[in-house]
């Protein structure tokens, strides 16, 4: 399941699309946002949530945005992730929040 | 079964240029061009196990092969709670099991010996040879010994290094079971730059905790050829709160710069031979440069490190050779498991778009690192990097150390993260 979930997905996507052979083409690539997303899984996968950090693929692709502009902007209380967060645009966060549950 | 030969090779190259001039009609297919090639992966830490799976996970149908002589991998973050004595070494071992089983990459275990980068193929120790569309090599670090008069790589059996984790750590865990109470450790610490910048002062912060708990009475000496060190503050901090003057560091410029070690005496000389610091365990770790590998294949620059194209890793000696982790030259991006397992993921999309005819794109990437100073207060760096200018470089605004002068339950909070960190990361890269 897992080595053929990433390409699964693609193919679906492509399918729903329904498009010409070179939007499923592009839709086939990887994105900026994606690999940006992959930085992320370093900590929030399934195994940090057992010992605390969020695992992304089970959050909501609007909620993870919310929180990284809050974490951000000094809106949400942190030890960390506020200094993470200050490295990403408001175009970074929308552009990677929706890759967490694709993996 | 890895003995391919030149016509094999010639085979797999003509698919792959067939695939990836197929192009769009293959995509449309549901798979990329990338997929019939075969990335050999040199090296099984941090770097090289996360670009092996993202490479699978980017591109399944790609041929991934893994070469790495150790069937059980030893992180060296974490060693230092081994060493502190909170952690045994079950607790830092990987294996290849998942990253063969789940993501169908094959692994060999074996060393790589030689690399013929004209006819693209590893050579392994058993004499086998197999080749590759694309190689990627993480081969971590190796000492320079010669740096130091008066000892040599042998010599590390009783002065060890620790700094590749494995037998090294429970050789230096042991020599502190057995100093007795009252001894003193110490500490050779390396010249810039080094793997893992803030690790020879979590290790002494471990030790004194060990101490504190069992040998009270004993003395910690770090002789360092630096005159600062990576959260040097915070390190500072807690060992005031937690150690008193156990700890005492000594800067290059005030004495710390050892210029010989006397391995039967157990002595290092410093301060132009003024200083002789004798020591009942002694902690020498070497200057440092990139794994001996990268230097047989001519991929090292003057100072001994793998000069790359920072936005894809690529060497810039091979188009077809690619160099990540703590051999490379990455600009602000600290050599460090973090940075590894980021730069992995950036040489799997690289490579896979590069065999699809796409070009690179330039993310972003992170380092955390974590460092414990007692097993319930860590303090933390963190950093965003991007591709700028030719090298990575901390994006404006973001990163930075914890805050100074935190309450307990701060850094109590950031020792769990420091667990929640290590569960994931090894997740991530071996899970």
């Amino acid at each position: 399941m897992k080595k053929s979930h990433l390409y699964l997905v693609g193919l679906a996507a492509s399918l729903a699309m329904a498009g010409t052979a070179t939007q499923a083409f592009a839709d086939d690539e990887i994105t900026r946002g994606q690999l940006m997303a992959a930085s992320c899984k370093a900590c929030h996968n399934a195994a940090g949530a057992e010992e605390g950090v969020p695992d992304l693929a089970r959050i909501p692709a609007g909620v993870i945005e919310s929180q990284m502009k809050a974490f951000r902007d000094g809106d949400r209380d942190a030890t960390i992730m506020d200094r993470h967060a200050k490295g990403y645009s408001d175009e970074e966060i929308e552009a990677m929040a929706g890759y967490f549950s694709r993996f | 079964m890895h003995d391919f030969t030149r016509r094999n090779f010639l085979k797999v190259a003509g698919v792959t240029s067939a695939a990836a001039f197929a192009g769009i009609g293959c995509a449309a297919n549901g798979t990329r061009g990338a997929d019939r090639a075969h990335v050999v992966v040199v090296g099984g830490g941090s770097g090289g196990a996360t670009t092996a799976k993202y490479l699978k996970q980017f591109s399944p149908n790609l041929r991934v092969t893994l070469i790495e002589p150790n069937a059980t991998y030893y992180t060296c973050y974490g060693s230092n709670w081994v060493i502190g004595g909170f952690a045994n070494m079950d607790f830092i071992a990987q294996s290849y099991d998942n990253l063969r089983d789940d993501y169908d990459i094959e692994i060999v275990e074996d060393r790589v010996t030689a690399v013929d980068a004209d006819a693209r193929s590893v050579r392994l120790s058993g004499g086998d040879s197999i080749s590759y569309d694309k190689l990627v090599m993480s081969p971590g670090i190796d000492f320079k010994y010669d740096d130091m008069p008066g000892i040599s790589e042998s010599d590390a059996e009783r002065i060890p290094h620790a700094w590749k984790a494995g037998s090294q750590t429970e050789l230096l865990r042991s020599q502190l079971q057995d100093m007795p109470n009252g001894g003193v450790f110490v500490m050779v610490a390396p010249p810039n730059p080094f793997r893992c910048p803030p690790g020879p002062y979590e290790r002494v912060s471990l030790v004194a905790h060990y101490f504190k708990q069992e040998k009270p009475r004993s003395k910690i000496i770090i002789l360092d050829p630096k005159d600062g060190f990576s959260k040097q503050g915070l390190f500072e901090e807690g060992w005031n709160e937690h150690y008193g003057d156990m700890i005492e560091w000594r800067a290059g410029s005030d004495g710390g710069r050892a210029e010989e070690i006397d391995v039967d005496n157990m002595t290092v000389r410093a301060d132009s031979g003024f200083e002789r610091v004798r020591a009942d365990v002694l902690n020498f770790i070497p200057a440092q440069r990139a794994g001996q590998i990268a230097h047989d294949v001519g991929l090292t620059n003057d100072e001994g490190w793998v000069p790359v194209d920072q936005l894809t890793f690529k060497s810039e000696m091979d188009d077809n050779i690619y160099v990540l982790g703590d051999a490379s030259v990455a600009g602000a991006m600290p050599k460090s498991g973090h940075s590894a397992n980021n730069q992995g993921k950036i040489v799997a999309a690289a490579i896979v778009r590069e065999l699809s005819g796409q070009e690179p794109i330039n993310p972003s990437s992170a380092n955390t690192c974590y460092s414990l100073v007692t097993p319930d207060y860590a303090i933390s760096v963190a950093a965003v990097y991007q591709y700028k200018d030719g090298a990575q470089a901390g994006v404006d605004g973001s990163g930075g150390v914890s805050p100074s002068g935190a309450s307990s339950s701060f850094r109590e909070r950031e020792a769990n993260y420091t667990r929640a960190w290590y569960a994931g990361i090894t997740r991530d890269i071996w899970g």
